[in-house]
């Protein structure tokens, strides 16, 4: 099948799953930055078994395989008497992943940020929440959005692990099997969603830049 | 000079004290048995040659350094070793620091408004207002909608004085302030500070700018190797340094 058969006939379908990955890779950014932060104050505050707790997390699921872990989720959880959905399964995995990478892109944001304006934040009287608060995060953030631009671009690729359970509707990388199986797209179908992925990447990239250019601090 | 013309006050608390304080890094003892007093209105400058330990007391004041032993107490209340207590009684006293250390994310106006905000809780608009006073007062009100790295260094440590007087701080603890100027600049940070100093601002002061010293300390202390080794006005330390090393530190700098 030609682009513009693909286009014509499963086009309707391509635009609901470009949304359904763009939603996935919203939700899961935005869980993997919250959580990315939480784990890095565990990281850095003063109580010694949250910093080891924070640095374990990170360890194990920046080493542990997409795949793999969507696997234990959805096999191995139900022997826990815990059986979730197939998209809460896929968002757990694409959104734990990356906030192992975002807590390590704030740690090396927060190296950036001398010692001395956390000396000067605790003379004025501030307590370790309100220096995370007013001087820490801020900075890390604004230090950390290239490489968190990187990382929205991961997660996004990451949501192709949705493709390995059943979901309706299907993200952009499953919608090439649904239609293989039901057409003879080949090649063709794997082709309009790798566009697909590009443009959003592209997209995601231009705006970090803005972003970071905006946000930058200057020194 | 020594002009304090209330006696009353001596028998008041002070705002510092220091009994005994000690502190080792690894196998070098930095305070020696630490001794100090700080009564209001008061202006102690310490100098010493480098390594002396003449920064670690004044760092340790505020408890940015630990101590070994010791205790310190700010206007009679004991300093807790951590925890929110601390954080309260560290809003008390101001510090300021050689290298500025301005929030480099914050605009010069949220620098100072950023600790009567966060800490004490004043209304915006008061504190905006009141930042701004302080910062005209010393002489950085034009800057107030740029960023610390838009700053001259002596404009960056003006603010600096001007955000830790906007906690209204019983003592404010000056860390070599001038030491990572340019020579044009070190003036103008210096009569800021003579002006606090005749306002009758509690001081600590670590410098090496001896004229400076001279002219406004109550009190000079003078240390090395971790000791307070001479305690007078600044008349009497300046023109008849009663130990050895202070006459030779004296000596050394007056052949430079």
């Amino acid at each position: 099948m030609s682009v513009f058969e693909l286009l014509s006939q499963y086009g309707g379908k391509y635009m609901l799953a470009l949304l359904t990955t763009w939603k996935l890779t919203f939700l899961a950014f935005l869980l993997a930055l919250s959580i990315g932060i939480i784990i890095t104050i565990m990281r850095i505050c003063p109580i010694k078994p949250l910093r080891i707790a924070g640095d374990f997390y990170v360890q194990i699921f920046r080493n542990i395989p997409g795949a793999a872990l969507l696997i234990v989720l959805v096999y191995a959880l139900p022997y826990l008497n815990l059986v979730w959905s197939y998209y809460v399964c896929v968002l757990t995995a694409t959104s734990l992943i990356p906030s192992a990478f975002c807590s390590e892109y704030l740690m090396a944001g927060m190296n950036t940020i001398g010692a001395g304006q956390i000396e000067a934040a605790r003379s004025l009287g501030m307590t370790f929440f309100k220096i995370i608060k007013n001087v820490v995060l801020p900075q890390a953030l604004r230090f950390s959005v290239l490489p968190m631009t990187n990382l929205l671009v991961a997660t996004m690729l990451t949501t192709a692990l949705a493709s390995q359970v059943p979901m309706n509707p299907t993200d952009l990388t499953g919608i090439v099997s649904y239609i293989n199986t039901r057409a003879v797209g080949g090649v063709t179908a794997f082709l309009i969603s790798a566009i697909l992925y590009c443009i959003t990447a592209v997209f995601i990239g231009q705006v970090g830049n803005l972003i970071d250019r905006k946000v930058r601090i200057l020194r | 000079m020594a002009n304090k013309e209330n006696p009353t006050e001596t028998a008041a608390t002070p705002i510092i004290t220091l009994r005994h304080v000690d502190k080792h890094f690894g196998q070098l003892h930095v305070l020696n048995d630490i001794n100090l007093s700080v009564k209001k209105g008061e202006v102690v400058v310490i100098i010493g040659p480098s390594g002396s330990g003449k920064s670690t007391l004044c760092r340790t004041i505020n408890r940015l350094e630990t101590v070994d032993a010791g205790e310190i107490m700010i206007d009679g209340v004991a300093m807790p070793q951590e925890g929110r207590h601390l954080a309260e009684i560290r809003a008390q006293v101001g510090m300021v620091f050689q290298a500025f250390n301005l929030f480099a994310h914050k605009t010069i106006l949220d620098n100072v408004t950023i600790g009567p905000i966060d800490v004490l809780h004043k209304p915006k608009k008061e504190a905006r207002e009141e930042a701004m006073q302080l910062l005209k007062r010393v002489g950085v009100d034009q800057q107030a909608a740029k960023v610390p790295a838009q700053l001259s260094g002596g404009q960056q440590q003006r603010v600096a004085i001007a955000r830790a007087l906007a906690m209204h701080p019983k003592a404010i603890l000056f860390d070599e302030p001038t030491s990572a100027l340019d020579p044009e600049m070190i003036g103008e940070v210096l009569d800021v500070m003579t002006k606090l100093a005749a306002d009758g601002m509690t001081m600590v002061i670590v410098t090496h700018e001896m004229n400076f010293a001279r002219q406004v300390a109550d009190r000079i202390i003078f240390m090395d190797a971790g000791s307070i080794l001479e305690e007078n006005t600044p008349e009497q330390f300046f023109t008849h340094p009663r130990t050895q090393r202070a006459q030779d530190f004296l000596n050394s700098i007056k052949n430079h």
